[in-house]
């Protein structure tokens, strides 16, 4: 005899591990701040490699502009102007990651209790079916 | 109009039927798309831009995940590149590399957004893209269009001047790297239209989250004209080239294009509006309540009359009877099983994914 709740049940839990129960573990296997934190780390590094790049394309496109009349104190503008926009761009950043990383543990938390909770409710209905 | 929306609910059905098989073909198609542009446009490595390739390219990626297809295009793009010049490929992979770093890491599902902007372009019609993001997107939804916008001007740039960008020796590749790489990011046509798109689309999406009647065709208007100005105003004041023709004709289309998403997607009857006002302890409450327009598609059945049988027919027999009974009684609860898990799990919301 088929049991349509447990059809239902089964199809949902299907359904999340088809899609995110793999990344949900994985992420719910930290704690949150240590998620947030490696993260957020890693997001810096991304962030100092990218600004890397674009600094470097600008330079390159604007050499010609930068080049001429160059002084040390021109030099020394000109560096703590990028320095000054790095820091910026990396405290930005590393506030958004952490807020955003921080929201998907929780989020992958609660999805993986849920799915927890459905499992333990699967188990009933067939314990109880035995019976 | 109400043979219209009967049309739209039967799409719906249709859809909910086969939304597998759909949305693999509708992923083959963006991919033949995008495939297809890329080497007709900038197809330099003989070997990559064949039929063959785009076709393969384009059915594998409708197999896999969206985001794959971004990957496959960023790879073929710099693959083209490469065969035509080694600093040009190097400065398009700094690119890539910078929108990836800043935007598609936090939404790497959403990264085949950024596919459609250059489509758009290709055909003329860039405005649809701020108008249709800013109705069924969020304001996030600038960012990828925003670098779509600069990834289609840089391959734009790229086929535009190919033999001028051709490497010749090691201070060749270098002087082409400078011009490249200057080029790319001071091409005032491209900053005009990246501009246009980003007011376009946050007008848009401004407009339709107001609770004002006709949001929509409001927002997708306000949205085509704003994008139309300043793609004017960019060509008197930046002496940039943009057809005006081309202007209009392409606000036109992403009005059009809007009044179409309004209708697949927003359909209410504003004439049944109602306005209501209540409060609680700490507020009141002004309640706009609009009606959404809901046809049913009527269901065809198919009687069949055997006019051929005779008048003396023996009548069924009773157990056969019994068994047609159970047949339909059981065939009533497939169906009501089968509506109640489409409505738990949501099936038909997931083209939002």
């Amino acid at each position: 005899m088929l049991d349509k709740n447990r059809i239902r049940l089964m199809a949902k839990m299907a359904k999340y591990e088809k899609s995110q129960a793999a990344e949900d573990l994985k992420i719910s296997s930290y704690y949150k701040k240590d998620y947030a934190s490696l993260n957020t780390l890693i997001t810096a590094i991304w962030v100092t490699v990218g600004y890397a790049l674009l600094a470097g394309l600008i330079i390159i496109s604007n050499i010609d502009a930068l080049m001429k009349n160059l002084t040390i104190a021109k030099f020394i503008i000109v560096v703590s102007i990028a320095v000054g926009i790095y820091i910026v761009l990396l405290v930005v950043y590393c506030v958004y990651a952490g807020s955003f990383y921080k929201s998907k543990h929780n989020r992958a938390k609660q999805r993986v209790k849920r799915y927890y909770r459905s499992l333990s409710r699967l188990g009933k209905m067939y314990v109880k079916e035995k019976k | 109009m109400s043979t219209l929306l009967v049309w739209k609910e039967q799409l719906q059905k249709i859809y909910a039927r086969f939304s597998i098989y759909i949305v693999k073909a509708l992923q083959f198609i963006l991919g033949l798309c995008v495939f297809g542009l890329i080497n007709s446009n900038i197809g330099f490595m003989k070997a990559a831009s064949s039929i063959l390739c785009t076709l393969g390219l384009s059915a594998v990626c409708a197999f896999l995940p969206p985001i794959v297809m971004a990957v496959a295009a960023t790879i073929l793009i710099l693959l083209h590149f490469y065969a035509l010049s080694a600093p040009i490929a190097l400065v398009s992979l700094a690119i890539f590399l910078i929108m990836y770093i800043f935007y598609f890491r936090f939404t790497p599902r959403k990264a085949w957004l950024i596919l459609l902007t250059p489509v758009a372009f290709a055909f003329k019609v860039p405005f649809v893209i701020p108008v249709a993001f800013g109705l069924l997107g969020t304001p996030v939804y600038v960012v990828p269009a925003a670098f779509g916008t600069i990834v289609y001007y840089v391959l734009h740039y790229v086929k535009s001047s190919a033999s001028a960008l051709k490497g010749g020796g090691t201070s060749g590749m270098a002087e082409s790297l400078m011009a490249f790489a200057k080029q790319s990011l001071t091409n005032r046509e491209m900053w005009i239209m990246v501009l246009a798109v980003t007011v376009g689309l946050l007008l848009v999406y401004a407009v339709r989250t107001r609770s004002v009647n006709h949001a929509w065709k409001i927002g997708s208007a306000a949205g085509s004209i704003a994008a139309i100005v300043i793609g004017a105003v960019g060509n008197v004041t930046l002496n940039v080239h943009l057809s005006y023709g081309a202007l209009v004709f392409g606000g036109l289309f992403a009005f059009a294009a809007g009044l179409v998403l309004e209708f697949l997607f927003f359909s209410v009857n504003y004439s049944s509006t109602e306005r209501m006002r209540f409060e609680d302890d700490e507020y009141y409450y002004y309640v706009k309540a609009v009606p959404k327009i809901v046809v049913s598609a009527p269901e065809v059945s198919v009687k069949h009359i055997n006019a051929s049988q005779p008048k003396g027919a023996p009548a069924m027999p009773k157990a056969r009877g019994r068994e047609e009974n159970v047949d339909h009684a059981e065939a009533a609860d497939d169906i009501l099983l089968t509506r109640s898990l489409t409505k738990e799990l949501g099936l038909g919301k997931l083209d939002d994914k």
